[in-house]
């Protein structure tokens, strides 16, 4: 193997204080309100952190290149996973004319509040026991 | 004789700390062997269990929610604590340091660490069975599983924890592939075990944590109420699946992996024939495991994932025929003009083929989305899966056991009760599980305690066939562990087979506590049957 690397206990000094800074930037944005994309913001500051770690605590930067390789790869991995269920998610009812099926996650508890109290055959409950609607009034 | 009876490891050291501290990794895998058998014997007769119950219709013997803890824990145990744990942690540990000529795993502690935690995940499953069992499916979909009553807690506990001791065999594997081969075995001439247990190792490492995420964050919307699968709380049920078949498509490589690369030794040694296709093997490994991440999505094709999901998960589907096919082919070329004996672990071999085809073409039907609508929770699933599973990784775990017995243990079985038992098993599996492909079409759903009077017929032929499939494997397992009794001890230097890779040609039988006694140098690639000519000894 390549012989050992010694990292001098400066270079551990100087990147704990950077990952303590970047602790007090993850605090300090986290009161602007940026919209969706605080949450960008706070990812790409974990990203940078846990790279620093991965790169100087955890010798990465200078071990055998296969290390990194492998890192990587469970890296793609990860983004595999990401970026498909994400696919499914973004495309559900895409093809599909129902308004429960096109916003499955987030919307969807408020989209229940919304909704009138219906039976098995989807007309409401609450209102003229007796008389059914004509279908125009329903989707 | 009795010099060497002092050398072998099964009695060097002696005493049961000795086995309980032990860092051997033959002494290691041949506990993973025991306690993965015995999983094996219990999820065996929970499926009896569940056969005798489909045997009519009606609930003649267990009720509905008996009938659902039964195949729960049946999946749960086959699975996680017998397959997927126990193969590559008895034979992968028995044969991995011996193929590459070392005297160990790469790191010893951490083998014998990995079995202690598998056994303590273990622990939490035997909990689960005493404490009244689970309901969920091994599979623990939610919504169900965040609200079922039953032992949901402490089967994922266990699961989660098993999975660590999955990816520290995985980790120490590939270290040790990467490390500890002796000169002149480069990677082109590893045998081809080698290179399934290191595909084996890849997806262990990088898939197995997803299992574990997945558990927790079930733990932490059943206790905590975060809501990430419950839509109540802004979750998403489709999301629960997401994540778990990202982890168990995968997982089903992990399991068939291994399989292959035995099936791989078994039959050039058998059919004393130069491997056809080495790299074509080599790389078709790589790229299973590779293909098998991206096509988890064909397990959810009912579940209400997007339309445009459906269509991508089910073309890349077709591709995992590809290498799969690559295989087979050459497994058949191998035998073609050799020298085939029927011996009992080629008879394993030649049944995997079989089963193994009809299970992997059935998958590709099942990978079709049209037709998976239909054909989707009914038994031709379940057959399918058997297929795969039992006709695939269990039966060549069976062959790989009779390969390898008389080189772990130094002991031969009686080869005739172990041809009979083949054949059983082979007859036994088509007759047990065929019938099954044919209720599956004819819409009879799985996970049902009862039945429609028109599936009789089919349900009580599986169920008589699936008696003899079980006694074949009871007597081909108590075969193998007879010949310890009968101490019906090989010649320690001897070769049955003629097999040329290390383990066959540089250790005796049982081998040395250190492997081998002087360093091994290598000599010829593990299939030279055409360059070299190897005999085959048993007893002088
Ligand atoms: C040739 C490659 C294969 C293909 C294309 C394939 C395809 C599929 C598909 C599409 C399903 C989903 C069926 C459904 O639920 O409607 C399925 C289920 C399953 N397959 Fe395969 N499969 C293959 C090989 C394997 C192998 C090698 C194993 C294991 C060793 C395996 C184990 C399973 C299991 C356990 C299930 C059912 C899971 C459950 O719902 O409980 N398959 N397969
Ligand atoms: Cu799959």
């Amino acid at each position: 193997m390549s012989d050992h690397h010694i990292t001098p206990l400066r270079t551990y000094l100087i990147i704990a204080s950077c990952l303590f800074f970047l602790s007090g930037v993850t605090v300090w944005v986290s009161y602007i309100d940026l919209g969706s994309f605080n949450i960008v913001l706070a990812m790409l500051v974990a990203t940078v952190k846990a790279s620093l770690v991965a790169f100087f605590f955890m010798h990465l930067l200078w071990d055998d290149k296969k290390n990194l390789v492998l890192f990587l790869m469970s890296l793609m991995f990860f983004g595999i996973f990401v970026v498909i269920t994400m696919i499914d998610t973004e495309f559900r009812g895409a093809l599909g004319f129902n308004p429960e099926t096109k916003n499955p996650i987030t919307k969807r508890a408020s989209f229940y509040g919304q909704l009138p109290l219906t039976d098995t055959h989807g007309y409401p409950v609450d209102s003229h026991d007796d008389i059914h609607h004509g279908d125009d009034d329903h989707h | 004789m009795i010099e060497n009876e002092k050398q072998n490891y099964l009695t060097h050291p002696k005493g049961i700390m000795s086995w309980l501290l032990t860092l051997d990794h033959k002494r290691i895998g041949l506990m993973y062997l025991v306690s993965g058998i015995l999983f094996f014997f219990m999820g065996g007769l929970l499926a009896l269990g569940m056969r005798l119950e489909l045997a009519a219709p009606g609930n003649d013997f267990i009720s509905n929610e008996q009938y659902n803890n039964i195949y729960t824990l049946h999946g749960a145990i086959m699975i996680f604590l017998f397959i997927i744990p126990a193969i590559p942690g008895a034979l992968g540990n028995i044969l991995l340091p011996l193929m590459v000529g070392a005297k160990d795993v790469a790191f010893p502690r951490l083998n014998l660490a990995s079995f202690y935690i598998y056994s303590f995940g273990a622990l939490f499953a035997l909990y689960t069975i005493i404490n009244g069992g689970v309901d969920t499916g091994w599979t623990f979909y939610t919504p169900y599983s965040t609200q079922s009553s039953s032992n949901v807690v402490p089967m994922t506990l266990g699961i989660f924890i098993i999975g660590f001791s999955s990816i520290l065999t995985g980790l120490n594997f590939i270290a040790t592939v990467h490390k500890m081969r002796i000169p002149g075995l480069t990677w082109y001439k590893l045998p081809l075990f080698v290179w399934a247990l290191y595909g084996t190792s890849l997806v262990q490492i990088t898939a197995t944590p997803v299992l574990a995420i997945t558990m927790v964050l079930l733990m932490l919307e059943r206790f905590l109420g975060i809501g990430i699968f419950d839509p109540a709380l802004g979750g998403d049920p489709v999301l629960y699946q997401h994540f778990f078949w990202f982890y168990s498509h995968p997982a089903v490589y992990i399991m068939i992996l291994p399989a292959f690369g035995i099936i791989s030794e078994i039959i050039p040694v058998h059919s004393r024939k130069k491997i056809w296709g080495y790299k074509f093997i080599a790389y078709s490994t790589l790229s299973i495991a590779f293909i098998g991440f991206l096509v988890w999505g064909h397990h959810m094709f009912t579940s209400g994932q997007s339309v445009f999901s459906q269509i991508v998960f089910s073309f890349i589907t077709y591709f995992v025929g590809i290498p799969t096919g690559v295989k087979i082919f050459s497994w058949i070329l191998t035998m073609y003009k050799g020298q085939v004996s029927f011996t009992p672990p080629m008879i394993y071999a030649l049944s995997f083929l079989f089963l193994f085809t009809i299970g992997g073409l059935t998958g590709i039907f099942l990978g079709a989305v049209a037709l998976d609508i239909h054909l989707h929770d009914t038994y031709f699933v379940v057959a399918h899966f058997h297929y795969v599973m039992q006709g695939g990784t269990i039966v060549a775990f069976l062959g790989g056991l009779h390969h390898w017995w008389p080189k772990s243990f130094g002991t031969m079985y009686n080869q005739t009760i172990a041809n009979i038992c083949a054949f059983g098993v082979f007859l036994g599996f088509n007759g047990t599980f065929f019938p099954q492909f044919l209720l599956g079409l004819r819409g009879m759903p799985r996970r049902y305690a009862t039945y429609s009077d028109q599936f009789v017929e089919l349900h009580s032929y599986s169920t008589f066939w699936s008696g003899i499939l079980g006694f074949s494997i009871f007597f081909a397992i108590v075969n193998l562990f007879w010949s310890f009794v009968k101490k019906n001890k090989v010649d320690p230097g001897s070769n049955p087979w003629g097999g040329m890779s290390l383990e066959w040609t540089h250790t005796s039988s049982p081998p040395h506590p250190h492997n081998f006694e002087t360093d091994p140098v290598f000599e010829h690639g593990p299939y030279d049957y055409d360059k070299v000519i190897v005999e085959k000894t048993y007893k002088k």
